[in-house]
């Protein structure tokens, strides 16, 4: 848990100014999807999401996350995430080809990087010590947000392993209890339900088994299981169990 | 008596039927059976040599004694055990009911046309299955749930590199290595961390192959039957290359 906080303490005393230099650019990158979307905006945007995966794996985990114990294992895994952009880029899949949608959702996550350092200001932790906008939860929220508002056809692959770090980010609020992860597990749920309904509703005119409305009800029974699962660590994390009793 | 018109109509027709069984992971002695029974329908022998990748097949006029032979490529179908069932069901159909061969073959376009099973769908079931094994080998709730997740990552890589046409062992070495670098996150946490990363890549173990490679075998296709098992035997190779090398980035050791 100490070692935890003070490699964060490291990487943010060293490199809030490149912190503030990617949020801004990702705050520009972001503005133009939404005003003025163009391929080149969109070409952009995937550069900016790789070199960020790219970050998160070489400069947070390899560079300063040295003491933490399997952090080559988790820089391996966002620099997975990295290729996944560059080969979204190659292909030409249409991730980012969408204007705006869900707006309001997508919104509340492209400030979430923002609410993050917010949060634990408000927990009481101070800088460098604390949540920062570009580390791995906050990027997994930008990027889920990204996606939702954009894709015209979600890369599902990327959408799991943003799953998969949602649930990680889980287990460290019940572990290690690092509170503000769970904002990431919380957005997840609802995104993943957002994605996949979109795609149920786009076999609407075709056939499908089983058929779109099946797969409807098992995705709300699925999500609201992850959701259930989601309060439990909740509660368990405010200890209101112990007071109800 | 049939006109040679007829028979290869009929011997391209049943090419079609006994390929498209033994590409969807029919074992070898059903097809021919299958084949056999609308053969038999139709008034004809059919004679049927099958290998990995291409079947031989002659059909017979009974009452002339003219044979037709082709060899056909097996194609590579995605395994659907209801379809299968579907096909050997047309076959007792044709039998029973003496189709003609315009009206067996209208049936099986119907049948091959019914929808395959939703991509997503069979995603999260697998991710479930997968899971449900890291329960019964006693991981505990945390490693279910990180082998559930990580089985999503795996199939889904698995999916898009089936779609994109990557070749069939590298899918099986990228999945395999994508699965278990996920559930390798299960080191962090105070949980059955061995049973989720031997777990995560069971969904690729290929039963269907080793199954139909053994009945193969035991009903005298002996050549077929290695052949499967070889390509079964390769591809669990393949797990295991995905899975060393996790390992030796995770923990430095293959134990």
């Amino acid at each position: 848990m100490e070692i935890f906080w003070n490699t964060i303490a490291d990487y943010n005393a060293a490199t809030w100014p490149a912190q503030l230099l990617l949020t801004g650019i990702g705050a520009v990158l972001t503005l133009l999807l939404y005003k003025r979307p163009s391929d080149a905006v969109c070409t952009a945007m995937k550069i900016y999401m790789a070199a960020l995966n790219f970050w998160i794996a070489g400069i947070y985990y390899l560079v300063y996350g040295g003491p933490r114990e399997y952090h080559r294992m988790l820089a391996l895994f966002w620099a997975i995430m990295g290729c996944i952009w560059i080969y979204d880029l190659v292909v030409k899949h249409a991730s980012l080809s969408r204007k705006g949608h869900h707006t309001l959702f997508a919104g509340i996550l492209f400030v979430m990087p923002l609410v993050y350092p917010l949060v634990s200001l408000a927990l009481g932790r101070t800088f460098p010590m604390m949540t920062s906008p570009v580390m791995p939860c906050s990027v997994a929220v930008f990027t889920i947000g990204l996606m939702l508002a954009f894709a015209e056809r979600v890369n599902i692959v990327l959408a799991m392993f943003l799953c998969h770090w949602a649930l990680i980010g889980l287990s460290k609020v019940y572990f290690f209890g690092i509170p503000e992860d769970y904002l990431l597990a919380c957005s997840v749920v609802p995104a993943l339900y957002l994605f996949f309904r979109e795609y149920i509703r786009s076999l609407a005119g075709s056939a499908s088994k089983p058929s779109p409305r099946v797969l409807n009800a098992l995705l709300v029974v699925l999500c609201a299981i992850i959701g259930g699962f989601f309060v439990f660590t909740l509660l368990h994390q405010f200890n209101l169990f112990t007071e109800t009793i | 008596m049939k006109t040679r018109h007829e028979l290869t109509e009929i011997l391209d027709f049943i090419a079609e039927y006994a390929t498209y069984l033994l590409g969807s992971g029919v074992h070898t002695s059903r097809a021919i059976r299958n084949s056999q029974r609308i053969g038999e329908s139709l008034g004809v022998d059919i004679q049927l040599s099958s290998f990995q990748r291409s079947t031989i097949l002659t059909v017979r006029d009974e009452e002339s004694g003219e044979a037709l032979t082709r060899v056909v490529k097996i194609p590579a179908l995605p395994i659907s055990f209801e379809r299968n069932s579907d096909l050997s069901a047309l076959s007792w159909d044709a039998l029973d009911e003496r189709l003609p061969l315009a009206e067996i073959r209208r049936r099986y376009a119907l049948l091959i046309e019914k929808p395959r099973i939703d991509p997503i769908f069979v995603l999260v079931t697998v991710g479930l299955a997968n899971a449900s094994f890291c329960r019964l080998f006693g991981g505990d709730w945390t490693a279910v749930a990180i082998v559930f997740t990580s089985t999503l990552v795996g199939f889904a890589a698995r999916q898009r590199m089936q779609a994109h046409g990557v070749n069939h062992f590298l899918i099986f070495i990228i999945a395999a290595f994508m699965a278990s670098l996920c559930a390798s996150v299960a080191l962090r946490f105070d949980c059955t961390a061995e049973t989720a990363l031997a777990t995560s890549v069971l969904f690729l173990v290929p039963g269907v192959p080793l199954i139909n490679g053994v009945i193969d075998i035991v009903e005298g296709h002996i050549l077929i039957g290695c052949s499967r098992l070889i390509n079964a035997l390769l591809l669990i190779i393949c797990i295991a290359v995905g899975l060393a090398a996790t390992l030796l980035m995770v923990k430095d050791s293959l134990l």
